[in-house]
């Protein structure tokens, strides 16, 4: 079962390269928050209470509800719709997902050695990878908090690969991470967003002193 | 007796100079079909008979030379002779123009050219020995040169063909030092039949890549390939069809040749040559894609032929390095069948491609439109060339591309990891190579023969000569025979794929395969036949009516400005293929209080980014720098003396603090 | 031979469930279900107008691609029934033998000297171009999970049972689907409900065809549906059931797909004509991570 999400986790990473709205982006980090729970869910090996707690509060309520939930905020405030043409056109993205999807499952199939599960590696490698690249290519900085939460999601994922047990430290100190990380770029989006009218990041290198 | 022949062609060549015009067409076409007659007996008897003919043919520097004839020369003797007869069957019309305009000599030259050409490139076939091959090649690509810049009075011509001469110079030196090479490392035969030896005992890839090279840069490699859409364009069209159809594929036969004493890490050899295949499809095939020049256009097709016969060598080698025999024998045949087929519909497509020219006197598309009207045969024949390279259904291009295809597909559960990526890519890039191939050849077909006139230039045109039309049968027959019975090639081919591989009797699995296809494209061609006949009893009692095409009820624009061009045609390909392909577009943008727009003009233009980086720019570096020590040229005779004089005394210093 | 006639006899039928489908979400009044016949039957009867500027080419097309659509329906097979033709890598003789009807049918379009068929005939030629390599990986995807290079044998072998081969099947049945829709030129590429010229794709290409010409194009547009649905079945149809059932299901699910085709039409808008080609380009996207699905599932790729 842990398959079919990794692979309709691959899948949500092809519809990132795909979409231009950054309604739809909220969306998929939502589908994405789903299906890190699936993951998690099937990988556990006996269901103890608290992890699954746990468990339960980081994918679904804060991956899936409330991170979402803040950035659709974000964007009314900012009245975003559409995002600007980004640096490499769509259909090239296509291929460069593609290309570190595969590069990724290779890369997987011969780390095997018994001290990782690889098989979570193959998609946290690609979602870490895609989320540097989602930021390199857009000019918004609402995409750029994307892109961060793409590569948290991977980061997530890559725990799991690593660890044998759920670090639960670890897992807490990313879940505050990103809990921070998210309030105060919106925060910080809707003050560039007021001030500048435009949330491109062009504007930004104005702020330099 | 074929030897004393061989030896009388070549003088009685000469003969050409002493005869008057009139004669001197069907002098060489005697003395051709005489070849063609020679290389008959030969590749007949080098199908028949199991052990490599040799004869010995002359000595050279006291060193006997013998002609070698196995089933992959006799392979390419049949290749290199199909398309040279055509080519001066053809010829006879193409050249109808000139004898008004050229002189004796430039004729003569022409003609014996044009047979020596066809003479080496047997001999470059059929010579091992490495002094006489250099010799033969060189003669190939001296000759070639010199037909290449007939139309002198062009001076772009004159330049294109200095160009051509260069790279093949450059390509000959690297040939020369791979023989000298294993010549020295082992003391073997001077030739290919030394290389063997060498490859044996040493790491076959460093020395495989300064033959790649060489080669390569005949066969048009990317990025070896930039002499080649310039050469093809400027030469005329009966040459441009042997360059496209034979000369190129010298340099694949040499590549061949090297890789039949090549029995060891193959591995990487093959890998390499599959991605520089791939690269070579999807490029060539792009950059046809923007041309206008339809002899441009096809030059780059070449380019990505070759790819498409790189891919079946590197699936090939690749086969014989990871043990999987289907891969190495189906690989192996389809590439080798897709050099004979490239030969015959690129012949094809120039040959028509020259008749359009002679008749409208423009190679651009862009002012053609309509000449299926003017020149029905013509445009049939170019069609089937079309849809041939296309590698479509009922023509040969689909049988040489189903081999390689086949031979993939059965492969994908017998390989590793690897090897199943390496077949992912070998085809999707195929797949994508003929979509790509079937985009280009729509535009080409309907632009310049559908539709309405685009210019003034169509109107006076008329339907090619006898002797071009003859040209187009003969090719067409073979592109049809191959097509639809291709069966009756796969003994022969058989044959050749043996010298690579030993399991080449697995070809006879396909037997039922290939018998299937000839079923169903036989049943394909009767319901055409049928569905014909029946509209044509339906339409009997119906009344048909004529008019013009339907504009949206608007019947005054000009049909002819308001068609889709070949730059709007290739426009969506262009927006996504623009890394590659590199088309500017230079126009003025309507400005906001410009109610009546006044008359603009709109320039696109595309460039090989690869010939740019990789060719022009150290080029015009080297050239740069040239160009600053030369104000040591002064011209004066003071100065170079003076120049002798600080040399002798530089000598002089440096000996004296003992430097030199 | 049997495959084939089924073919046949569910592709009359298929734009007319389509297009009640379609009728009953817009709370139209439905047509009736042989409508599409009845329409087809009256062109057959009447004469044709040919343009001025058209060539043998443009009387030619409609004929090679009509055959080619047919000969295309020789090879699919049935649950167990066999193709008519099959041989081994019958799939790339079918996909070449839809793309020389497609090249026909593109010169045909430019053959009538229109800008607006020009438009068409060029889109249509690219979008093919794009859609060919997600079908190729779909199908290497296959051949390397069944160990099979015919259609007949791909079909044969595929053993649905395990939760990854579930994953395959469904994935498969996605792409095919949408490769279905863009090669019959329907909605999300092309829509052809659509009123203007200029962004009609398939449609457009046709304008000029009339009587017994247009009337072979419909019909082939039917065929080509019901191939693409025979295909579809086959990765549900299992060789054990016994035929009955397996006829059952085969019916079954070309209605149940002309309806999905139908419900996608009346919700999903059309792309952009500039974003098709990102989007066509994204079936083959999901087509690799087929393939490294199966990669998975054949033990290739071994993951913890």
């Amino acid at each position: 079962m842990t398959y079919l999400f990794i692979i309709l986790y691959a899948i949500t990473l092809i519809y990132f390269a795909l979409s231009e709205r950054t309604k739809k982006f909220i969306w998929l980090l939502a589908i994405q928050g789903l299906i890190l729970f699936g993951v998690v869910f099937f990988s556990l090996n006996e269901i103890d209470i608290f992890d699954f707690i746990f468990i339960l509060l980081e994918t679904i309520i804060v991956k899936t509800m409330v991170v979402p939930w803040f950035l659709n905020k974000v964007r009314k405030h900012n009245q975003l719709k559409r995002e600007h043409e980004p640096y490499v056109p769509v259909f090239y993205s296509i291929i460069v997902v593609i290309l570190i999807l595969m590069v990724s499952f290779l890369l997987s199939s011969y780390l095997n050695n018994g001290n990782m599960h690889t098989q979570y590696f193959t998609v946290a490698f690609t979602s870490i990878i895609f989320g540097g690249y989602f930021i390199i290519i857009h000019k918004n900085i609402f995409s750029n908090v994307v892109g961060y939460l793409i590569i948290e999601n991977g980061i997530f994922l890559l725990s799991l690969a690593v660890g044998s047990v759920m670090p639960i430290m670890v897992n807490l100190a990313i879940l505050l991470d990103i809990f921070m990380a998210v309030l105060i770029l919106g925060l910080f989006i809707n003050r560039v967003g007021d001030t500048f009218k435009s949330l491109k990041t062009e504007y930004l290198s104005k702020l330099k002193d | 007796m074929i030897l004393f022949l061989l030896k009388a062609i070549m003088i009685l060549s000469l003969g050409l100079f002493l005869i008057p015009k009139k004669w001197m067409y069907f002098f060489t076409l005697g003395l051709q079909l005489i070849l063609v007659f020679i290389s008959s007996i030969l590749v007949f008897k080098a199908f028949n008979e199991l052990i490599v003919i040799k004869l010995h043919f002359l000595n050279l520097l006291n060193n006997p030379i013998y002609i070698e004839i196995d089933k992959l020369s006799a392979f390419f003797l049949i290749v290199i002779s199909f398309t040279c007869l055509t080519g001066i069957i053809y010829a006879k019309g193409y050249l109808q123009p000139y004898y008004k305009t050229k002189t004796n000599t430039e004729l003569a030259l022409h003609f014996f050219c044009f047979l020596w050409l066809h003479l080496s490139m047997l001999f470059v076939a059929m010579f091992r020995d490495a002094l006489a091959f250099l010799f033969v090649w060189e003669i190939m690509a001296l000759t070639a040169f010199l037909l290449v810049i007939f139309e002198t009075d062009k001076k772009e011509t004159i330049k294109i063909g200095i160009k051509y001469l260069i790279q093949m110079h450059i390509a000959v030196v690297f040939i020369m030092i791979g023989f000298i090479w294993a010549y020295a490392q082992t003391g073997a035969e001077f030739g290919f039949n030394g290389l063997s030896v060498y490859f044996a005992s040493h790491n076959p890839f460093p020395l495989f890549m300064i033959f790649f090279i060489g080669f390569g840069i005949k066969a048009g490699f990317i990025p070896l390939h930039s002499w080649l859409p310039h050469a093809h364009p400027a030469a005329p069209s009966h040459v441009s069809a042997v360059m496209s159809g034979v000369i190129i594929k010298m340099g694949i036969y040499g590549i061949l040749r090297v890789l039949t004493a090549i029995h060891h890490d193959l591995f990487y050899i093959g890998l390499f040559i599959l991605v520089i295949s791939l690269t070579n499809g999807l490029v060539g095939v792009s950059l046809a894609i923007v041309q206008h020049d339809i002899k441009k256009l096809l030059a780059y097709h070449s380019i990505e032929n070759i790819g498409i016969i790189g891919i079946g060598i590197g699936l090939g080698v690749l086969g014989l390095a990871l043990n999987i025999p289907t891969l190495a024998v189906l690989g192996f045949a389809g590439g080798i069948l897709h050099i004979f087929n490239h030969s015959l519909f690129k012949s094809l497509l120039f040959y028509t491609a020259g008749a359009v020219y002679t008749q409208t006197h423009t190679r651009n598309i862009e002012e053609l439109g309509g000449l299926i009207k003017k020149m029905p045969k013509t445009a049939l024949f170019f069609l089937i060339g079309a849809l041939a390279i296309c590698g479509l259904p009922i023509f040969n291009g689909f049988i040489s591309e189903f081999l390689i295809y086949s031979g993939m597909f059965r492969s994908l559960q017998s390989g590793s990891l690897q090897t199943d990526i390496i077949l992912l890519f070998g085809i999707s890039g195929l797949v994508i190579i003929g979509g790509l191939a079937i985009f280009c050849f729509t535009k080409v077909f309907s632009i310049a023969f559908l539709g309405t006139p685009r210019s003034n230039k169509v109107v006076q045109a008329k339907e090619a000569s006898h002797s071009m039309i003859l040209a187009f049968i003969l090719i067409s027959i073979a592109i049809l025979l191959i097509g639809l019975l291709p069966l009756a090639f796969m003994g022969p081919l058989s044959g050749i794929v043996n010298i690579f591989t030993a399991n080449s009797s697995l070809i006879q699995q396909l037997i039922p395969t290939l018998n299937t296809i000839s079923i169903s494209s036989g049943i394909f061609i009767a319901i055409i036949i049928v569905l014909w006949l029946l509209r044509a009893w339906q339409q009997k009692q119906q009344n048909i009516t004529l008019d013009t095409t339907w504009g949206c009820a608007y019947i005054g624009a000009n049909p002819a400005i308001h068609q889709y061009t070949a730059t709007s045609f290739a426009d969506n390909f262009v927006q996504i293929s623009n890394q590659i392909v590199n088309v500017k577009k230079t126009f003025k943008p309507f400005e906001s209080d410009e109610i009546f727009p006044k008359t603009r003009q709109f320039n696109t233009h595309s460039s090989d980014k690869i010939e740019n980086y990789l060719i022009m720019s150290p080029a015009n570096f080297v050239l740069q720098f040239f160009n600053k020590i030369a104000v040591f040229q002064t011209g004066k005779i003071q100065h170079y003396l003076l120049y002798a004089f600080v040399f002798i005394i530089m000598i002089f210093i440096l000996t004296l603090l003992n430097l030199i | 031979m049997l495959s084939l006639v089924l073919i046949l006899i569910t592709a009359p039928f298929f734009v007319g469930i389509i297009l009640k489908v379609k009728a009953k979400f817009a709370a139209r009044k439905m047509p009736s279900i042989l409508q599409p016949i009845y329409d087809v039957s009256r062109l057959f009867k009447k004469g044709a107008v040919y343009s001025t500027t058209t060539s043998i080419i443009f009387k030619i097309a409609p004929l090679v691609y009509f055959s080619s659509v047919v000969i295309a329906a020789f090879f699919i097979p049935i649950g167990s029934l066999k193709g008519v033709l099959s041989f081994n890598a019958d799939f790339v003789y079918f996909a070449y033998l839809l793309a020389f009807g497609k090249f026909m049918m593109i010169l045909a379009a430019m053959d009538t000297g229109s800008g607006f068929e020009g438009m068409g005939a060029n889109r249509e030629a690219l979008y093919s171009m794009l859609i060919e390599p997600a079908f190729f990986i779909l199908i290497v995807s296959l051949a390397l999970f069944t160990e099979n290079t015919s259609f007949y044998g791909l079909f044969k072998s595929l053993q649905i049972s395990t939760n990854l081969s579930y994953i395959l099947g469904l994935t498969a049945i996605y792409v095919l689907m949408y490769i279905a829709m863009i090669e019959n030129s329907r909605s999300p590429v092309d829509d052809p409900n659509t009123h203007l010229e200029l962004t009609m794709i398939h449609e457009v290409m046709v304008l000029d065809n009339s009587g017994f010409d247009l009337a072979l194009i419909h019909v082939a547009t039917w065929l080509k549906f019901s191939i693409y649905g025979a295909l579809i079945s086959n990765f549900i149809i299992q060789m054990e059931w016994p035929l009955y059932w397996q006829l059952g299901t085969y019916f079954l699910i070309q209605v149940a797909f002309a309806g999905v085709v139908g419900l996608l039409e009346s919700f999903r808008a059309r792309n952009k004509l500039g974003k098709n080609p990102q989007w066509i380009i994204m079936l083959s996207a999901i087509a690799i991570v087929l393939f490294l699905t199966t990669l998975i599932i054949t033990k290739k790729i071994i993951l913890y």
